[in-house]
């Protein structure tokens, strides 16, 4: 891969997603590596290409196994069985991960540094390492990894622990370091500063999964979903989380996940998940001289933050437009959008704000605001809430469903909005090729 | 240099101990103060609330500037400001809320501000009295209470002149109530044009830096002509900022604040305080300049210093100063001279040689005292320097506004430091609570007040004397 000058536009040229199951359950024995190294062996089938051409992968991961590697992408590249020469880094920036993994392989193609890259995430949040009470580790540690250690000192432990307290772990979650709060309690607060109702979320939600349902129903998914065989010998053929029959009545009846009077459920709010998903980024002329048809390339992309203390999902609503005005383009030039769906009060949110004009003056530094978008308007195969977020595999299944979809419905553009932990977000505007 | 009165009223079993024994003792409350860095949202999450005579030109970026700091916004009885504060508050994920007689049962406001702005008749002295009336009961504990108003350059109208003027003695009158809670008052008059340089202010003064500071009437204007605007993070990065007196007390404290906020500061001060200097500037990363600046040529040394190893100078702060206290009668030439040469003379001197190569934007600070607005037994000298300063500032003021400086002085008064904690104790005890929050004040808080000054917000603020004193009663 010497001497690569010439600058190309990098494209999409397929990719392939796990179903996206519920954690702690069918997929439980495997973990953040494993699901990564199944998607990627499966890409690899897909799409044959000769595996001297394969220059590198670029993982996105947040669940790491911690112990067993640092670097999961390569630890993937090890066990899909691509040839050890093929190098990896891993990216972890949250929510954002799969998305960032794709565009930092596209900047490298387009800088010239590689003609075939492996971009993608996964997550297992079934694999999250269970803290060991502190008060645990500290009155046993010394016993246990001291070679001086007699009997006496272990039975002298066992005296010294407070049962049940010191043995039994805590329940992980989702909480921000800086301010401690439950990611759902950041997104309770931000329904109520932006005044998005209960039956808003709920709607939203209803249609993330009618959505999705009927993408599964009429085999729309199957274009990206591979069925995934697991360790004690199940064969995984597609999304669980999905709910098709459900209905306004039933998610209105939930009770509030987040706080006694907040309007957040377990319906409109997305589940923990296991899944990957991996996509084939290629330079254009390679991608044809090898015989695969392109699907879409990137317009811009735009990272930023916002200050977790204040609203910790409205990221979006700054990175989208700068996405867009980094493209050169206006809403209307937009066909679809795919926003991330953590919480539907989340994403009411930020559409809310790119449509006031009041934001895009005060905020944006802009005349006017882009336009309004209607919650009926974005993610047309449903999102988070219905399909399940596994954390790395969310911006990858977002940008292989709508590279996918540009030649299915004959449409040119996609606008991808994601939020994340700590307040990072990031945006895309893809166009078919 | 702890008040053994605050540290009791921290500790609740010996506030107990004092109501059940019936000592009419009012302890005064342990103000909040902001240790961080200057924040984006500085009163995040807090509740505010806002009333008015009716809708005026400070309506729209009051809206904004309370969204921004990131304050929750509560508008007393009127629809339409209410509406405008929805419009500028939505983006911000910020609408307020109507308030109602059912929520103020409820509500603990951080913050109660009143725009009296259209104050035009005796009769909307009134109205003044009934937002106060109901709200000030509910203040928090360390709340704000700000009154809004506009001093017309010359009135002409004389009834509405009383009628602007009754508002300062209400506030002061009402800082005293609410000192006892640890809670600060102040009237910021806002020139007709000036309406969006309020809100650097507004985040000081309602911020938990301005904690020592009640009963100011100050004025934002247009004077200081800058096209520069203000920042709300690390406000004075990469300024060049000379303090005097820095080795220790006030001095020190000011540097560090400086020097958090992003300025290089040069920290100057005599040749007995080396060692306290060093140390300090090695904390700081700062600059330390020994310099004696009654020297007859302190201004050429400090000039030279600055010129050789900077392109100018940012921000002056003229700290130094000293007491040599006596009776007039038995006041020698030696101690007049030697109080008027430091506090006074060599300050103008030293200025007066650094003014040229003042950058635009810059500003002077200057530390004067209470003492010197309300005078002294035993300090005549001290207060003759201190009063020079006042008149030094607001004329300066006028000379550099036109290239963006801004020129204020600070007057503090019962601060705990080395020198306050020499006095003796009843009279230092007499002097800590004679004011509306009965206790001393900190170095940080002269500290909190000269960083705004210097910060390119302040550039509504010029040739302005603001007391640092908790509301002393005396010099009012």
């Amino acid at each position: 891969m010497n001497n690569v000058t010439k600058k190309s536009r990098a494209v999409i040229v397929g990719g392939v997603r796990t179903p996206f199951v519920k954690s702690f359950g069918v997929f439980m024995e495997m973990d953040t590596i494993a699901l990564g190294a199944t998607v990627v062996k499966e890409l690899l089938k897909k799409y044959p290409i000769p595996w001297k051409e394969i220059n590198s992968l670029v993982w996105g991961g947040v669940i790491l196994p911690t112990g067993a590697a640092a670097n999961i992408g390569r630890e993937i590249v090890f066990d899909s069985g691509i040839p050890p020469t093929v190098d990896a880094i891993t990216i972890t920036r949250v929510c954002t991960s799969g998305l960032n993994a794709i565009t930092l392989a596209a900047a490298a193609i387009e800088r010239g540094e590689a003609d075939v890259i492996i971009a993608g995430g996964s997550d297992s949040t079934s694999n999250t390492e269970v803290v060991m009470p502190k008060n645990l580790v500290y009155k046993a540690a010394p016993v246990v990894m001291s070679a001086k250690s007699t009997m006496k000192d272990y039975f002298q432990l066992l005296w010294s622990l407070n049962l049940p307290d010191d043995i039994i772990p805590k329940r992980p979650s989702i909480r921000e370091r800086t301010t401690g709060e439950l990611m759902g309690e950041a997104a309770e607060k931000m329904a109520i500063r932006n005044n998005i109702t209960r039956i808003e979320q709920d709607k939203f939600a209803l249609q993330s999964h009618k959505r999705a349902a009927k993408a599964i129903e009429t085999g729309r998914f199957a274009k990206e979903v591979i069925p995934v065989d697991t360790p004690n010998g199940n064969r995984v053929y597609v999304d669980n989380i999905v709910r098709g029959d459900t209905t306004i009545e039933k998610l209105s009846k939930l009770s509030p996940a987040f706080s006694k009077n907040g309007t957040l459920t377990a319906g409109n709010s997305s589940s923990l998940t296991d899944g990957a998903c991996a996509v084939l980024v290629m330079n254009e002329e390679k991608a044809k001289s090898l015989g695969f048809t392109p699907l879409a390339a990137f317009r811009s992309w735009s990272y930023g933050a916002v200050d977790p203390r204040d609203q910790l999902l409205i990221g979006p609503a700054f990175s989208m437009p700068d996405a867009l005005i980094k493209a050169g383009m206006s809403l209307k030039d937009i066909d679809l959008i795919d926003v991330h769906e953590a919480f539907a009060a989340q994403v009411l949110s930020v559409i809310k704000m790119i449509g006031d004009d009041e934001f895009a003056k005060q905020r944006l530094n802009l005349e006017k605001a882009f336009g309004i978008i209607n919650p009926e308007d974005i993610n047309v195969h449903g999102g988070s809430i219905a399909l399940g977020h596994p954390f790395a595999a969310t911006g990858a299944r977002m940008a292989l469903t709508m590279a996918n979809e540009f030649k299915i419905s004959n449409k040119a553009t996609a606008l991808l909005g994601i939020c994340g932990a700590g307040g990072v977000s990031a945006a895309a505007v893809l166009e078919a090729v | 240099m702890t008040d053994f009165l605050v540290e009791i009223g921290k500790n609740d079993i010996a506030k107990k101990l004092i109501k059940s024994m019936g000592i009419p003792l009012s302890l005064p409350k342990d103000l909040k103060r902001d240790k961080m860095e200057w924040q984006e949202h500085p009163i995040l999450d807090l509740p505010v609330i806002f009333g008015s005579i009716k809708g005026s030109d400070l309506t729209i970026p009051v809206a904004q500037s309370f969204a921004r700091m990131g304050a929750n916004t509560w508008v007393f009885q009127n629809e339409k400001i209410f509406q405008t504060f929805v419009n500028q508050g939505s983006p911000w994920g910020r609408t307020p809320e109507i308030l109602d007689d059912k929520i103020i049962a409820k509500i603990k406001p951080h913050a109660i501000v009143f725009d009296a702005t259209e104050i035009n008749a005796l009769d909307d002295l009134s109205l003044v009295h009934e937002f106060f009336h109901k709200l000030i009961p509910k203040l928090n504990n360390c709340g704000r209470a700000i009154i809004l108003a506009r001093k017309p350059m010359e009135i002409y109208d004389p009834i509405k002149a009383g009628a602007i003027h009754a508002l300062e003695g209400f506030m002061r009158s009402m800082g005293r109530e609410i000192g006892k809670n640890g809670s600060t008052t102040q009237l910021i008059y806002v020139d007709k044009g000036s309406e969006n340089r309020l809100e650097p202010v507004l985040r000081f003064f309602m911020s938990y830096r301005s904690s020592y500071i009640s009963g100011q009437s100050l004025h934002v204007t247009s004077k200081v002509i800058t096209d520069n605007s203000p920042s709300f993070i690390r406000p004075i990065d990469g300024k060049v900022a000379l303090v005097t007196g820095a080795a220790r007390g006030i001095g020190a404290e000011i540097s560090k604040s400086l020097s958090r906020e992003g300025a290089n500061v040069i920290c100057m001060d005599l040749g007995g305080e080396g060692e306290h200097l060093s140390k300090l500037s090695d904390e700081l990363c700062a600059t330390p300049l020994i310099c004696d600046i009654t020297d007859k040529n302190s201004h050429n040394i400090i000039l030279d210093f600055i010129l050789k190893r900077f392109d100018g100078i940012d921000i002056i702060i003229h700290n130094a100063g000293i007491t040599r206290d006596k009776t007039l009668a038995k006041m020698d030439k030696s101690l007049w001279d030697k109080t008027l040469d430091v506090n006074l003379i060599s300050l103008v001197r030293i200025n007066e040689a650094l003014k040229p190569h003042i950058k635009k934007d810059g500003r002077i600070i200057c530390m004067s005292s209470v003492t010197g607005i309300a005078g002294n037994i035993g300090q005549t000298n001290y207060s003759t320097s201190k009063a020079g300063i006042i008149g030094y500032v607001k004329a300066l003021s006028l000379d550099l506004r036109e290239k963006g400086v801004s020129v204020n002085a600070i007057a503090p008064g019962f601060i705990e430091t080395q020198m306050t904690a020499k006095i003796p104790f009843m009279t230092r005890e007499a002097a800590r609570r004679l004011c509306n929050l009965s206790q001393g004040g900190l170095p940080y808080d002269v500290a909190e007040l000269v960083t705004f000054l210097s910060s390119p917000g302040a550039y509504g603020i010029t040739g302005e004397v603001i007391r640092v004193c908790g509301g002393s009663f005396i010099g009012a």
